[in-house]
């Protein structure tokens, strides 16, 4: 067996580490890219949304390289998250691919024994004792939330850093770093390490730089390449971002959520506007958003992919908090034929309204 | 007190109930008109740009309804059967409609789950307090309007002389003749008989849905898929017209997995937005039903030159 796995940020780091302890053998399908975007819009239905089309891509450059099996998890509804699997094996099916899925559902729709049934079939094939299989699971896990701590410390520094350019240089060097090593024990190390480091950074603390919060659609606010990179933008304009949603945050929204316990403060923030569970993660960008009026923050950028349900209701719903909270928010839909120059002169543009709104600039002059 | 009710979306589905209740209740029942150009025009106009056609003519429908009542009656449908979902935009419509339209009167924002009649009446209670404090009568009313709604029978089924097609689709797209421009009256005029999903026995549909490796959650997938499915099997129909919306969440994915299902057989989906020009729907039609026509006659006797280039067995 063979497993492959879509891209999503980060995480294709945590897993190599989960599938290095566990010994097992794997493909990492080259990061997102033009090709995987180009192949997976060329198969797939025309009307989805862009993370199905990407991830298309990215299992046929898996299955490029020998993958039989892929390993992708799941939920029930009402989003078309959730169709994803059916649809994605159809396809790969009718392109004459003989590959397998091993899908994780939440607990919730699958029941427990079913989901560890499923996780057993990925660890069975491993040799390791169950004992180091539940650590590889804790150390993956560690790793994700250590990643998810490195980016956001290097978004909120990356607007009071006193040498321009060093969060997003140690950043990317992190990545490469902790990527290129097969050893998950000497992995952690280096990931430890480098969180100390970014920490270390120095930073001019009466500097006052513009901070934006990131929100929406979760797929396109964590993958860099459908957002066409927009933190690594942003972090070159010197602008502190933060951002809610994170890999490891999903995961461990998904385990509070059988107790429902998950995220008391983001949804508590949207009561106000959307009382109800939509779908996607509709509640948690309308918190968000209400948040980073709270905070303090300039404005808000919501990204979502063309189509996308939730975010739609979400979309029709910002402008009365940005009405009502006197918070800008710019909503930017990216799919498959986003072109870079406007996207970009909207940020800019976005950027610019918000500088101004400090009072950099007066009226008239 | 006048209580307005929007007709969009799944109002095709579910007026008899909602109609009967507020009029056993006493309030004056005001409804919008028929879907027209005006109304269209409004919703575009106030609603949020990414959404689909539905709902952006039910924002439309709300917009002219808002100033002739003082309840408006937005039902959040989080359900209609157990652990199904209808659609996001459904479990967020009363949000979308207060935020997109200014000057609203007070609207319904309990959610409406129509697993039992247990659940059904919690809306009731919850919206029949709105206008009468008394609960027998709202017990009462929510009696009526069950039986109403048991009366209603919805669906299309017209025996065609020569052959019968499968009009696929989201009910407030088959039943509002302005969005789809009357389609089923053109079908006719063709001599092609109809019929809709409400006509497949579910016992025909649970087979089909057996298949699928995942149990759909959505009401309309599980309707759609295993109606076309079955359809096909039991070889009820020469062919499969799909009415959909553009953007539609659903759509993109039930339509890939009907086609994977179905494979060559003939099926033809219209896609339909503010923009659709009634012409370019005559010229896809007519030439399905030639299409349908001329497969029926020549079957099994088309020429094949040269090879199919992408499918090995069926050139048609």
């Amino acid at each position: 067996m063979k497993i492959t796995i879509p891209h999503l940020g980060n995480v294709y780091i945590a897993v190599k580490i989960l599938f290095d302890s566990l010994g097992l053998d794997y493909v990492i399908p080259p990061l997102n890219n033009r090709e995987a975007l180009l192949w997976g819009s060329k198969y797939s239905p025309e009307e989805i949304c862009l993370p199905f089309k990407l991830m298309i891509g990215n299992y046929l450059a898996g299955i490029h390289e020998g993958a039989d099996t892929v390993l992708l998890v799941g939920s029930c509804g009402p989003c078309r998250f959730g169709e994803y699997c059916e649809l994605q094996m159809k396809i790969l099916q009718q392109l004459g691919h003989k590959i397998d899925f091993i899908v994780l559902d939440p607990v919730k729709s699958i029941g427990l024994c079913e989901l560890l049934h499923r996780m057993h079939r990925v660890g069975a094939y491993s040799k390791k004792t169950r004992m180091r299989k539940l650590q590889s699971l804790f150390m993956a896990y560690k790793a994700m939330t250590l990643l998810d701590d490195i980016e956001k410390e290097a978004h909120w520094r990356a607007g009071f850093e006193k040498k321009p350019g060093e969060c997003k240089r140690l950043l990317n060097q992190c990545r490469n770093a902790v990527y290129s090593c097969n050893d998950p024990e000497k992995a952690l190390a280096l990931l430890q390490e480098y969180l100390e480091t970014i920490q270390k950074i120095p930073v001019s603390p009466e500097r006052n730089p513009i901070k934006i919060s990131i929100i929406g659609e979760i797929y396109t606010v964590i993958e860099p390449f459908t957002n066409l990179y927009i933190e690594d933008v942003l972090m070159d304009m010197g602008i502190s971002t933060s951002r809610h949603l994170t890999p490891s945050w999903w995961v461990k929204d998904m385990l509070l959520k059988t107790m429902r316990l998950n995220s008391r403060e983001l949804l508590k923030a949207s009561d106000e506007y959307l009382p109800l569970y939509i779908g996607g993660h509709a509640r948690e960008c309308i918190g968000e958003a209400v948040l980073a009026a709270e905070e303090g923050m300039d404005g808000a950028i919501q990204i979502f992919p063309m189509g996308c349900m939730p975010e739609i209701v979400s979309k029709a719903i910002l402008p009365s908090i940005s009405r009502q909270k006197n918070l800008p928010i710019l909503t930017l839909v990216v799919d498959e034929m986003t072109g870079e120059a406007g996207y970009m002169t909207r940020i800019e543009a976005f950027t610019d309204l918000l500088e101004r709104r400090r009072g950099h600039v007066y009226i008239g002059s | 007190m006048r209580v307005g009710i929007p007709k969009g979306l799944l109002y095709c589905k579910y007026h008899p109930f909602f109609r009967t209740f507020f009029q056993n209740l006493g309030a004056e029942v005001i409804e919008s008109e028929e879907t027209n150009q005006e109304i269209m025009n409004l919703g575009v106009k106030v609603c949020v740009d990414e959404a689909c056609l539905p709902v952006k003519v039910y924002h439309g429908h709300v917009a002219t309804l808002k100033d002739q009542c003082d309840l408006l009656v937005i039902p959040r449908i989080m359900g209609i059967y157990t652990q199904e979902y209808i659609c996001p935009k459904f479990c967020g419509l009363p949000e979308m409609v207060a935020h997109s339209i200014p000057g609203l009167p007070e609207i319904t924002k309990v959610p409406l789950y129509m697993h039992n009649q247990k659940e059904m009446h919690k809306w009731c209670l919850a919206t029949g307090l709105k206008i009468t404090p008394s609960k027998e009568k709202i017990r009462n009313a929510f009696q009526h309007a069950i039986r109403a709604q048991c009366n209603l029978e919805t669906g299309i089924l017209e025996p065609g002389k020569k052959m019968t097609v499968m009009l696929a689709g989201h009910p407030y797209l088959i039943n509002d003749t302005f969005l789809n421009m009357g389609i089923v009256k053109k079908l006719r005029a063709k001599d092609i008989g109809l019929v809709t999903e409400e006509f497949a026995s579910s016992k025909a549909c649970g087979l089909q849905l057996k298949k699928l490796i995942k149990k759909p959650f959505w009401t309309f997938h599980r309707r759609l898929y295993g109606a076309a499915a079955a359809f096909y099997e039991q070889q009820k129909v020469n062919g499969i017209i799909y009415l959909s919306s553009f953007a539609c969440g659903l759509d993109s994915v039930i339509i890939d997995l009907i086609r994977c299902h179905v494979g060559e057989f003939p099926m033809l989906v219209l896609k339909l937005d503010e923009h659709t020009g009634e012409a370019g729907i005559d010229t896809r039609l007519e030439a399905f039903v030639d299409m349908l026509e001329r497969r029926e006659q020549n079957e099994n006797y088309n020429t094949t030159f040269g090879e199919c280039l992408y499918r090995s067995q069926n050139p048609l």
